[in-house]
């Protein structure tokens, strides 16, 4: 009896590996979604995931899931495809897109009526949503009768004293100390392409880099960090910000100079559910009355232009794509950063540890 | 001795002090985490206890870790029973290999698995998960298990064989009954290492998150009192489950005085 | 005793191998071959300044917990190893219990009392002590106080071992003697609990080397630990360098072992020892 239970215990360990391999295969009426979970989660599931099961039958595995470049890299060299589709950032799109782990996209099936701007219609993947990295103030902690209003005041520390947040990240804040030297927008990344722009920003850093109390690293901490007063002034996803207001806590979004990001939805390689991700593709883009109930929900809206027909015009002018903020942000640049981060990533590091 | 106890006290405060925030903080109406909350009732409980996300993780996470404890603990006592029988110098070195899990920091191992599993598709797997978490008990198991062992007087199972028990049999009524309490005390031990391990969990599994990463995730997007009634309501199953094993532990040590 | 009974140690043993040896191994092939053998990703780690002064703020890191975690949980250890045997276990338990709690959710909590308008600088600020609010939250004091938050109950554990381990008899003996009690302890209990307290520093020093939450939480720029430089090569999907990383962590632990080792079997010669 013992040789049975040791055989069998042996068997175990050793056939793990084995046996693992085949225990997430894809079902056939399931579309695994890869997206970022929590309150967005939910607010995708009453809008889109529900409505599309009911509609054709097919279950939506939404999963909340981070570091998706990495977690599809694992993918793709595993052999095992996991994912149907993924919502990816702009920088873990270019990854993706550069290694060729996404399927091409048939835009007479996504988008059949050619609703979407062109500019949300990629070979290999879709803008489902914007959001914007922006500045976000406390207002009742500026100086009397003076106003925020670009990152050149929030490089000024003299006129606006207080404590201040930044992401812990090369990207973004690049950008926005250019633009506080007086940069055009449409030049920074020339700029940021060669060794002088690159420099030149660092040195703006450097002269605020005494001032920044926190540097956060969860898309969650500024709003809190605004809320208990950690912070008067940070940079901040724009989202968030909207649900502090509605917490009566007295913050302010400032569009001038706001980092643009699309976000990506992708048909991920080795999926044999590409009939399915086309028509959930179909349903998240071309919908314009539930991408207004969405952008009105989380603040992260589709690049549809006829999604502001159904909004009010209050509604409309909280959100990163509405004409008035649209022409005061930048986009950022997906490919850029995909070239430059690993190198630019290096020294802002050292820069961080000086 | 006044000032020793003072001194402990202040130490206990110091150990108890985020619990001591984390309890009021979950009974918060807040959006945002404060403290003291300015509105007190259940809202965060229900969100946890009626959200089918935080659910999942959680019940993933508890079978997990249900089975890696119950590897753990099998392969672990097996283990210590198995360790009695041979050389010293095997001994020393396997009882090494059994207790290097735990003093490996654990993204080394987590890296280590996630290569491992990605050599035979083996990632987001719950079985991998399950078997590294086991990995990452073993050591504990084996401490605690061992401990108790050494004090069984090996004569009791010697005696079972002369009178004519099989060696399974002999484990089975000599040697287990005495330490079986050390046993249920490593498999509980086996059970929290698993069910609260973020870094192997993180790295391997693409999809289906267990609570630690659900929480991790969550901390990424937004702070609300949510987790702080998780882990209120975790603290209290813990602590009154912990109370258990070590009621248990105590009996061994009475037994093993009593034989 | 049947020979047979030694194989039960072969599901451990699989266990330990599969998970944990193997896994180490790929660890190093990762790191050096990629696909052909190379030593780029050590290159780049001994060639930039950055990775090497965070290792070295690991270290540092490292050794302060360690050491706080020593002083404060060797007295605690003592107190309860000097109650009545029947306190012990509830004494014990009450250092075990915070153990049980989430190191996020821990973590957390020292966010919402460290933070500038936190608890404690409200109470300092009422009490009067302060004029304005200090910055503790995003420092490397936070990031001491977190991690010696959640590693002191190992510490107490591993003192309180040794110390049961103690023969009670020999102390009690140096005090009929004529041993004073401070003098009792300094020549009898300190020598022999040593080595415990040596084992626990040890265990804490090595488990702060892996640590990233807490410095990724409550940390300031500079408090970066090798974890995060880890997890974030990972998330970059720069695998090889990650692997590497975690080699020259790895060599810290083994070379750290073996210094305590030689230096344990080089000045502690416990009167335990000399008398098995």
């Amino acid at each position: 009896m013992t040789g049975i239970t040791k055989r069998h215990l042996m068997a175990g360990a050793l056939a793990l590996p084995l046996a693992a391999g085949g225990a997430f295969a894809a079902q056939a009426d399931t579309l695994t979604v890869a997206g970022s979970g929590g309150g967005l989660a939910q607010v995708m599931d009453m809008l889109y995931d529900q409505p599309f099961t009911e509609a054709t039958g097919i279950q939506i595995n939404a999963l909340a899931t981070t570091d998706r470049a990495s977690a599809l890299q694992a993918m793709m060299r595993s052999g095992n495809t996991i994912w149907d589709v993924a919502e990816l950032s702009p920088v873990d799109y270019a990854i993706a897109s550069t290694n060729g782990w996404l399927v091409p996209i048939d835009w007479s099936r996504a988008d059949p009526d050619g609703l979407l701007p062109d500019e949300a219609r990629l070979e290999d993947a879709a803008v489902v949503a914007t959001y914007s990295t922006i500045l976000a103030v406390r207002s009742d902690r500026l100086p009397e009768g003076q106003a925020m209003q670009s990152w050149a005041d929030f490089w000024d520390v003299e006129t606006f004293p207080g404590p201040r947040g930044l992401q812990n990240s090369v990207m973004d804040n690049l950008e926005f100390a250019l633009l506080a030297d007086g940069v055009e927008r449409a030049d920074i990344y020339d700029l940021l392409a060669t060794d002088e722009g690159v420099d030149r920003a660092f040195a703006m850093l450097d002269e605020i880099k005494p001032h920044i109390t926190a540097w956060w690293t969860a898309g969650a901490q500024p709003v809190q960090m605004l809320a208990d007063g950690e912070v008067a002034f940070t940079s901040a996803w724009n989202g968030r910000i909207t649900q502090l207001q509605a917490e009566g806590v007295p913050a302010d979004m400032i569009w001038q100079g706001g980092a643009l990001k699309p976000s990506y939805m992708a048909i991920i390689r080795g999926t044999d559910m590409e009939d399915a991700a086309h028509e959930y593709l179909r349903m998240l883009l071309t919908d314009a009355e539930r991408a207004a109930q969405f952008a009105e929900l989380v603040a992260y809206p589709a690049m549809l232009p006829q999604l502001y027909d159904h909004l009010s015009a209050e509604a409309g002018a909280n959100l990163p794509t509405h004409p008035d903020n649209m022409d005061v942000q930048f986009v950022t640049n997906a490919l850029f950063w995909a070239e430059h981060m690993d190198r630019l990533r290096e020294r802002w590091d050292e820069w961080m540890l000086e | 001795m006044r000032l020793s106890s003072i001194l402990f006290a202040l130490g206990v405060l110091l150990l108890f002090f985020p619990i001591l925030i984390v309890v009021p903080m979950s009974f918060s109406a807040d959006r945002f985490l404060g403290f003291p909350p300015r509105s007190w009732g259940l809202t965060w409980y229900r969100a946890y206890f009626g959200d089918p996300v935080w659910m999942a993780a959680t019940f993933r996470s508890l079978r997990i870790a249900l089975f890696a404890s119950l590897i753990a603990t099998i392969a672990g006592t097996l283990g210590i029973v198995g360790l009695g029988r041979i050389g010293p110098r095997w001994r020393a070195g396997l009882t090494g290999l059994f207790i290097a899990p735990a003093i490996v920091p654990n993204v080394i191992i987590a890296l280590g698995v996630f290569i491992l599993a990605l050599s035979f598709g083996a990632t987001d797997s719950i079985v991998t998960l399950t078997f590294a978490h086991a990995a990452l008990a073993l050591p504990f198991v084996v401490m605690i298990v061992g401990a108790a062992y050494r004090q069984v007087d090996s004569n009791l199972e010697r005696a079972a064989r002369v009178c004519g028990a099989g060696p399974v049999r002999a484990f089975l009524t000599a040697t287990l009954p005495p330490i079986l309490p050390a046993v249920v005390a490593a498999a509980i031990f086996a059970f929290f290492i698993s069910f609260d391990e973020l870094v192997v969990a993180l790295f391997l599994m693409g999809g289906a998150e267990t609570l630690p990463v659900r929480i991790w995730n969550d901390l990424r997007f937004e702070i609300n009192p949510t987790i702080a009634a998780i882990s209120t309501f975790f603290v209290f199953v813990t602590t009154a489950a912990m109370a258990l094993a070590e009621l248990l532990r105590m009996r061994t040590i009475r037994k093993l005085r009593d034989i | 005793m049947s020979p047979g009974q030694k194989w039960t140690v072969l599901p451990a043993l699989a266990l330990a191998l599969v998970m944990f040896a193997v896994p180490v191994a790929l660890i190093f092939r990762e790191a050096l071959f990629d696909p052909a053998f190379t030593l780029t990703h050590f290159e780049r780690f001994f060639g930039r300044p950055v990775f090497q002064s965070v290792f070295r703020n690991t270290l540092m890191v490292a050794t302060i917990v360690a050491t706080a975690c020593l002083l404060i949980g060797y007295p605690m250890a003592l107190f309860i190893v000097t109650r009545p045997p029947r306190w012990r276990p509830l004494l014990l338990f009450l250092v075990l219990v915070p153990l049980w709690m989430s190191i996020l959710v821990r973590t957390y909590a020292w966010m919402v009392v460290l933070g500038r308008e936190g608890m404690l600088n409200h109470a300092l600020l009422t009490l009067g002590l302060i004029e304005t609010p200090l910055q503790m939250l995003y420092t490397s004091g936070a990031v001491y106080v977190a991690m010696v938050q959640i590693l002191l109950p190992i510490m107490v554990i591993t003192c309180y071992s040794a110390m049961t381990e103690i023969d009670m008899g020999l102390v009690r003996a140096a005090r009929v003697m004529g041993a004073g009690p401070v003098r009792a302890f300094r020549h009898v209990f300190l020598p022999l609990s040593l080595e415990g307290a040596l084992t626990g520093w040890a265990v804490i020093f090595i488990l702060s080397l892996g640590f990233f939450i807490v410095p990724a939480l409550v940390g300031g720029r500079r408090d970066a630990l090798i974890g995060n430089m880890i997890v974030n090569q990972v998330a970059q999907t720069n695998w090889g360098f990650a692997a590497a990383m975690a080699i020259v962590l790895l060599a810290a632990t083994i070379i750290l072992l073996a210094l305590l080792r030689l230096l344990a079997s080089k000045f502690l010669h416990s009167p335990r020892q000399e008398s098995t």
